[in-house]
């Protein structure tokens, strides 16, 4: 299929099409299949009622939806020998949490298959990984973990945060020929903006600038971009939000140009912290960037600790627009 | 079922099982002699006395059926069809090898005779050949899929799962067993409590072969082969086999629970004399094609030596 006919990025980011986040996943999803005939779904209740948190109830080609018994590595395998064969599948991972089962296969295969045989062979594979938190879903059910793929050669990494995101770049996801991890916060799921009807594609690797300010620059990812947003608006604060929108490949230079305008960097990135992305967009700054500085590079992030069950755990355990505009405020202090 | 039950295949058939069973030794009895050199830059894990598997699977398939076979590379690879200069190339960790360097005597590719990518972790390309069927299935295609595994890969959840899924969606694969009774060096009496073919017959059709006879091996895969083709479903088939050297490395294998007789467990001695008695080949015109093999791997050793190393600021692609 000539994917390459379809528009690559697209200008009119406003519009009136309003749809939510759910809806606009979904349709990615029912267009890639309706155009290419190879492209296909896979996963553990992918097929169910339930349709993967309603994200795939509408399809066209359903008869393209392929339920899987609970076994994620052989899954994962499974879809990388067909996409080496000349489909692109769609694998599914309803909690990230269970994609640790198949990690032999993301890391040891999917990610090195073309550096091992120098891109003779394709890869064309998109891992959707849902994450977010439940109601006392606790510490198996609530994983974000974008750091741990990032950190994989091999791997490109995407966060969309609002529906005009996740349709172009699970497109685009689609298209490309290498593997992608497709991360999607549930929570975004019922936000809503323009998505425009037709078919288009994102570039991979550039972030936008979604508030402009001037006194601190914040990279967030996924359901952090909506929080800091609300932080900044609800406190009227002079903020630069920045949203990379795909974690690996990085848009480096959209941060650094941010840093170099408002001298100081705080990560909103909800995983854990040690070695995480925050970490890297905050070494990132400090290798390239130092000369831009007025203050020390900043991060928020989960605690050194898994996700508890408890409310009262919970609302400790989680970041928040509350706590993010108390951060800013100590920043800009 | 001995040999000896067994029909001979027409001549040039079995001409071909025999050449590329000495293909087969013969490359890598010639990495023993380079190998204290220095010149080949991986870990080789060698197929030597293990012949008859990988060419008498290999002997059924297409250009365009997969093959997902494991660290043991060089037999099914030069079976199904990778020139021995590619491989040779690879060896020599040159520009010029099926992986252009990248991938080492473990990781062997050629998607122009359907091997899409060897893995040498233990198990994992089972999957991949489940999914290479699945797809030629989809796609409406005629082409089969082989997962290509050994005894030990039979131990990793991944064989059991692929062996399910590959049943439920009915998808044209043969699981090919190689079972040289050996995972590394425990024997197959401690790490696996039952009899594979036993096993795998829940989920589909199973047998098991003597895999130290070419001539068993080629029915045997044939029939299996011809039900994946016609039936479009899976199938799977042991080859009872020996190693013959050590799970790794050019030495030959001494421990005391693999007793290998090299006169009565040797697939090409066994084939020789099949052929002899039959009036198909002579002591010379063995001899005759043991020297052909020879220049080939001449030629192949030549071509690696005079191919470029890759160039350092080449290190970062393809990611």
């Amino acid at each position: 299929m000539p994917w390459s006919r379809i528009t690559q990025s697209h200008a009119a980011h406003d519009g009136d099409r309003i749809i939510t986040y759910k809806e606009a996943i979904g349709e990615a999803i029912d267009q890639a299949m309706e155009y290419d005939p190879r492209v296909f779904a896979i996963g553990l209740d992918a097929n169910d009622k339930f349709g993967v948190f309603g994200t795939m109830l509408n399809l066209t080609h359903k008869e393209r939806v392929i339920g899987t018994p609970i076994s994620e590595n052989a899954m994962t395998g499974v879809a990388l020998g067909a996409a080496l064969s000349g489909l692109r599948p769609i694998m599914i991972h309803l909690r990230v949490d269970f994609m640790m089962v198949a990690m032999d296969q993301i890391v040891n295969y999917v990610a090195k298959w073309r550096y091992m045989f120098q891109g003779q062979v394709k890869v064309p594979l998109v891992i959707r990984a849902v994450i977010g938190r439940g109601w006392g879903s606790g510490a198996q059910h609530s994983g974000t973990l974008q750091s741990l793929f990032t950190h994989i050669p091999g791997l490109k990494v995407m966060m969309p945060s609002s529906p005009y995101d996740v349709k172009g770049l699970f497109l685009a996801a689609v298209k490309d020929d290498y593997p992608v991890i497709f991360i999607e916060h549930r929570w975004l799921y019922k936000n809503t903006g323009h998505v425009p009807k037709e078919m288009y594609c994102l570039p991979i690797g550039k972030g936008h600038i979604v508030r402009q300010g001037n006194r601190l620059t914040v990279v967030a990812t996924s359901i952090a971009v909506i929080d800091t947003l609300a932080a900044c608006k609800d406190n009227d604060l002079d903020v630069e939000v920045l949203d990379p929108r795909t974690l690996k490949p990085l848009d480096e230079e959209l941060i650094l140009q941010s840093v170099a305008k408002t001298g100081r960097l705080l990560v909103v990135d909800y995983d854990f912290p040690r070695c995480g992305f925050a970490s890297e967009v905050c070494a990132l700054v400090a290798e390239k960037g130092f000369q831009y500085l007025r203050g020390p590079v900043q991060r928020l992030t989960f605690p050194e600790c898994s996700m508890p069950a408890s409310g009262v755990l919970e609302k400790a355990f989680y970041p928040s627009s509350a706590r993010i505009a108390t951060r800013i405020r100590e920043i800009l202090k | 079922m001995s040999s000896e039950q067994i029909a001979l295949p027409d001549r040039t058939n079995c001409v071909r099982l025999l050449r590329m069973m000495r293909e087969i030794r013969q490359f890598e009895e010639r990495i023993i002699t380079l190998y204290p050199t220095d010149v080949m830059v991986t870990p080789v894990h060698l197929h030597i006395g293990q012949e008859a598997a990988p060419v008498g699977v290999c002997a059924h398939l297409t250009p365009a059926d997969t093959i997902f076979f494991t660290h043991r590379t060089h037999g099914p690879a030069l079976a199904k069809g990778l020139s021995m200069r590619k491989l040779m190339a690879e060896l020599y960790g040159r520009t010029t090898g099926c992986s252009r360097g990248y991938g080492g005597s473990m990781h062997v590719v050629d998607p122009e005779h359907g091997m899409l990518g060897s893995s040498s972790i233990v198990g994992g390309g089972i999957a991949m050949g489940v999914g290479s069927a699945l797809a030629s299935k989809q796609m409406g295609r005629d082409w089969i899929s082989v997962s290509y595994f050994g005894d030990g890969a039979t131990d990793a959840g991944i064989f059991w799962e692929s062996l399910n899924f590959a049943a439920l969606k009915s998808v044209p694969v043969l699981f090919l067993c190689e079972n040289n009774q050996l995972s590394n060096v425990m024997p197959k009496s401690e790490h696996l409590s039952v009899e594979l073919a036993n096993a795998a017959g829940a989920f589909m059709p199973a047998s098991s072969v003597d895999g130290t006879d070419v001539l068993a091996v080629h029915e045997a895969a044939g029939r299996a082969i011809r039900r994946v083709r016609e039936e479009k479903r899976p199938v799977f088939l042991e080859c009872r086999t020996k190693r013959w050297m050590k799970h790794q490395g050019i030495e030959r294998d001494d421990l005391p629970w693999n007793p290998v007789d090299r006169e009565k467990d040797c697939p090409i001695r066994k084939l020789e004399q099949r052929l002899s008695e039959a009036g198909w080949m002579t002591a010379e015109t063995i001899h005759d094609m043991a020297r052909g093999i020879e220049k080939q791997i001449d030629d192949a050793v030549e071509f690696a030596r005079q191919s470029p190393f890759p160039a350092e600021d080449e290190l970062i692609r393809e990611v």
